[in-house]
């Protein structure tokens, strides 16, 4: 048995593990509704479309080059797709709505389409049925005290995961590409009249948004192994969740909110048990939005990106 | 669920049903006994309903190759229930038509249930092969047996396979729907009884990926045993993450999990799973020579392995069964051979066959395998 200690520690591991994926995958809702005002259903779906890319360039690529090497080239081929297919989401589905300026409604019921598209299209191609990511890889225990343990995959993914949040964080606050994007979110029109290329810079945001979450359902792969067309569904609507409890629109809102919910998943199912983990875990998030409505980081005048 | 009756299968069975009774007029001597088949060979369930079918006219044959019952033949006179209750009612009433002297038969329990009432009223011994819901028991029909095991029958193999591996303490996951739900639940009511501990109830909501904090949790339990009652694809991701979560204990899957799938899935934590198993027949004693009569009767081609598939060793021992039976009360009048069923105990492909007082089988068939380097192996315990 574990010491309560231990015990706290390890689901404190296990729940910032998780929270990590729902932070990568909410950074891509929270991006696009800074910038468009856009609550993009599809992004999860993206996710899916992310684990599918990477498992089957995985398939081709490990004959040559098996383990990491492998593993890491998957990956950003999965990025590369699902940035276009995320860039084509909104240069077909969403940029012509926002042309002629269509209510938020219109976009809103467009992003459910996409997103039954791509569920469905994925369904269809994929035989409903479920493969197994067979990376290779097993995880050592890097440190070991008593009940605890932390794996060296556990901090592989840690590690990228901080970093790529820092480094986004870095992006949007030092570059042009950045400046553009939270300049674009304060008034888009104004932009357009200081020589912005507003739909350039709109694409990108899909892009990166679309890229973060192919790297988290490359991570995703590796750890959890299962891949199916409906992997984003339930992920989907957590990170998005996720993107609310942190303040929509706000890229630290969106990491912290991801890593809260994760925490309180784990905390739940230890301390309140699993068949109870979301009540317990929803719960605790309607108490939070009822004290901070625009979420913990989100402003009442948000300086959105 | 399974209301699938079209117009054009009713039609099919119109013309079936005249073809069998010119069938009938011209059939064989009329001293042969006639087992009514209820069984469905079209709809969904087609293929179970087929292999069954196959495997009763594979006994059959072998029985009156050796000289048949008591002197007299056997006869199979098959009618499609189509896993309709609607399409159950009037294949029950063609069996009974024909004036068959037993019935074997009984593949989707919501259709086999309409049947029996007809073939009571008839007084006909009625062998139910694959049927297994509680609700055929609580029909309460005398000349009704279930050969198949009930899924609480589970838990009996749980039993042997915890005595087996020197467990204790449990833990149960399950997926909070109907099918999962109920064995763990027929597991909280059976296992303590029997003098082990559940020590943890964890729900895995379907296709979750992140298990890692249910690990912690059943780690921190105390558990030495966990037993996954859900399905293949996701049992494999809790299996991988048991042991990566470093849990040193024995792991074993429910029957929903029976899938040569979950070793691929499992992959190298997969090994030394336990799975509490339906009879699969290459894992049955005698099982080799029963699957090469089988294909050899059907003339199967070399590289067709379709069948035989999960049913074929119960409704194979069926017939023997009532072959035993008839023997034992040496009549083939309804009563004597009821009576003989009911106290009989048969020796069959899927195991020892003996009944309860309410006509179920009274030993589970459920089988315990063990992944071994990478396939399934028999554990007897």
């Amino acid at each position: 048995m574990f010491t309560i200690w231990e015990l706290i520690l390890q689901q404190t591991v296990n729940g910032l593990i998780l929270g990590s994926f729902y932070a990568l995958v909410a950074l891509g809702y929270s991006m696009v509704y800074g910038i468009i005002k856009l609550l993009n259903f599809a992004h999860g779906d993206i996710f899916m479309v992310g684990a599918f890319v990477c498992f089957a360039s995985f398939g081709v690529v490990s004959a040559a080059l098996p383990g990491w090497p492998g593993i890491v080239i998957s990956i950003v081929i999965a990025m590369i797709i699902a940035g276009i297919v995320g860039y084509l989401t909104q240069r077909f589905a969403y940029r012509p709505l926002i042309k002629a300026a269509a209510p938020r409604l219109s976009l809103l019921i467009t992003a459910i389409g996409v997103s039954l598209i791509i569920y469905n299209a994925v369904m269809v191609i994929t035989s409903s049925r479920t493969y197994f990511f067979q990376s290779g890889i097993e995880a050592a225990p890097l440190f070991q005290a008593g009940m605890f343990r932390l794996t060296d995959i556990q901090v592989i993914l840690l590690t990228i995961s901080a970093s790529l949040m820092a480094g986004l964080t870095l992006m949007i606050k030092k570059t042009m590409v950045g400046k553009a994007m939270r300049a674009i979110a304060l008034d888009r029109d104004t932009c357009r009249l200081m020589g912005i290329n507003v739909n350039k810079i709109i694409g990108v945001t899909f892009f990166i948004g679309s890229a973060l979450a192919a790297i988290a359902s490359g991570m995703y792969n590796i750890l959890y192994v299962n891949v199916s067309f409906s992997m984003g569904y339930m992920f989907g609507i957590k990170a998005f969740t996720a993107a609310v409890i942190g303040g929509i629109g706000s890229i630290p809102g969106a990491m912290l909110g991801g890593l809260l919910l994760g925490l309180l998943e784990a905390i739940g199912t230890q301390f309140v048990g699993s068949q109870w983990k979301d009540v317990f875990a929803f719960g605790l998030l309607i108490v939070i939005l009822i004290f901070r409505p625009n979420g913990l980081m989100g402003k009442t005048e948000i300086e959105r990106m | 669920m399974f209301k699938k009756s079209r117009k054009m299968v009713a039609v099919l069975i119109s013309v079936f049903l005249l073809v069998g009774i010119l069938a009938a007029c011209d059939g064989g001597s009329s001293d042969d006994i006639v087992i009514g088949v209820l069984v469905p060979t079209s709809g969904t369930e087609a293929y179970y309903g087929t292999d069954m079918m196959q495997s009763y006219d594979l006994a059959v044959s072998e029985i009156n190759e050796a000289g048949g019952v008591l002197g007299k033949k056997l006869k199979l006179f098959q009618a499609d229930d189509g896993c309709d209750p609607n399409m159950a009612s009037t294949a029950a009433s063609r069996i009974v038509a024909e004036g068959v002297d037993f019935v074997v038969g009984g593949y989707c329990s919501g259709a086999t249930i309409p049947a029996m009432q007809q073939f009571y009223d008839a007084n006909l011994l009625f062998l139910l092969s694959g049927a297994n819901s509680t609700r055929i028991t609580e029909q309460g029909f005398q000349q009704s047996f279930m050969i198949n095991s009930p899924g609480s029958h589970a838990v009996l193999t749980l039993i042997d396979l915890l005595k087996y591996v020197g467990a204790q303490n449990v833990a149960l996951i399950h997926q909070a729907d109907e099918y999962t739900e109920n064995l763990s639940d027929l597991c909280q009511a059976g296992l303590p009884p029997a003098g082990f501990n559940i020590v943890a109830v964890e729900v895995m909501e379907k296709g979750a990926a992140d298990v890692s904090a249910i690990v912690t949790s059943i780690q921190n339990s105390g558990a030495d045993f966990v037993y996954w009652c859900g399905y293949h694809a996701d049992g494999s991701n809790v299996i991988r993450q048991l042991r990566r979560g470093g849990f040193e204990g024995h792991i074993a899957v429910g029957d929903g999990s029976a899938s040569p799938e979950l070793i691929t899935a499992a992959g190298p934590e997969g090994e030394g799973v336990f799975v509490t198993s339906p009879p699969f027949v290459e894992f049955a004693v005698g099982g080799e020579a029963f699957v090469s009569a089988y294909r050899a009767h059907h003339k199967m081609a070399a590289d067709d392995d379709s069948f035989p598939g999960a049913y074929a060793t119960l409704a194979y021992d069926t017939i023997y069964l009532l072959k035993a039976a008839i023997e034992k009360a040496g009549s083939f009048e309804t009563a004597a051979v009821r009576n003989a069923v009911q106290s009989i105990e048969f020796q069959g492909l899927s195991g020892l066959i003996k009944f309860t007082a309410d006509r179920e089988p009274a030993l589970s068939n459920f089988i315990i395998l063990q992944i071994e380097n990478g396939a399934f192996k028999k554990i007897t315990p």
